[in-house]
């Protein structure tokens, strides 16, 4: 059962490169989050947003492939948000642990006030 | 079997995991559970449905992984099977610093949120030699 290539659009909004994430988030999703990340970086982005699609369906493959990303975040030094989560997937990214490296915001317009 | 009891027989392949999603969703909404609880129940027996896959049945096309839920004295169990060896000890706590650090890989999320998000959780090994996790949740917890 094929899962849809996720479509990922990159957005400036002044500081802030929005990183908008359609579709769910599983180990599928690794070269597309890469690419994303990799075309952001290329545009020297130092403060990022992933936003989520609040429908999505996120499994441990996915958390591990957001975690490496994560990982190159921290190693450049940039600052990374999180919105668009459900309150259940909120919960699960901080029980992974996913809240020490970057802040969850309640809405997109919270996010992007908070990280400009 | 018993008349209450619910089995699903899932090809062993990824994705299918969403069909177990659907159908404990189902079943756990009918038996009273509330929305934020079976959340919980989708990401579970997800992860228990890809753990059978990958490592249980080793991405073997002709294997299957069978899910069975039942609700007895106000508790879901949920069991998944797969043809496996089982673990051969339990995975360890991820620890998102190590792994961010690259010290760990990053891996064993999948047990972590089971055990995180269920009452009770367990492996066994059946005497037909078929790997099994069984889960439980309480209702109104």
């Amino acid at each position: 059962m094929q899962q849809q290539p996720n479509e990922i659009s990159l957005q400036k909004h002044g500081e802030v490169t929005l990183l908008d994430i359609k579709g769910d988030i599983t180990a599928f999703s690794e070269p597309f989050l890469n690419d994303a990340y990799k075309n952001s970086n290329s545009e020297g982005a130092k403060k990022i947003l992933f936003n989520f699609d609040d429908k999505a369906y996120i499994n441990s493959g996915g958390i591990a492939v957001l975690i490496q990303v994560l990982a190159q975040t921290k190693r450049n030094n940039q600052t990374i948000g999180i919105t668009g989560l459900s309150e259940h997937f909120k919960k699960v990214f901080h029980m992974v642990g996913i809240t020490k490296f970057a802040v969850i915001h309640p809405s997109l317009d919270d996010a992007l006030k908070a990280m400009s | 079997m018993d008349q209450q009891t619910v089995e699903i027989n899932l090809p062993n392949q990824a994705g299918y995991e969403r069909v177990a999603m659907g159908s404990v969703a189902a079943f756990a909404k009918g038996v009273g559970f509330l929305p934020d609880r079976i959340e919980d129940l989708k990401t579970a027996i997800a992860e228990a449905c890809i753990n059978a896959v990958q490592h249980g049945n080793k991405n073997r096309p002709d294997a299957r992984v069978v899910v069975t839920m039942s609700f007895r004295d106000g508790v879901l169990y949920l069991s998944v099977l797969d043809e496996g060896d089982g673990f051969k000890e339990t995975p360890k706590e991820p620890d998102i610093v190590r792994i961010m650090n690259n010290v760990d890989p990053p891996v064993g999320f999948g047990v972590f949120l089971m055990k995180k998000l269920m009452d009770g959780f367990e492996f066994k090994k059946l005497p037909d030699h078929r790997n099994e996790v069984r889960m439980s949740m309480k209702l109104g917890k």
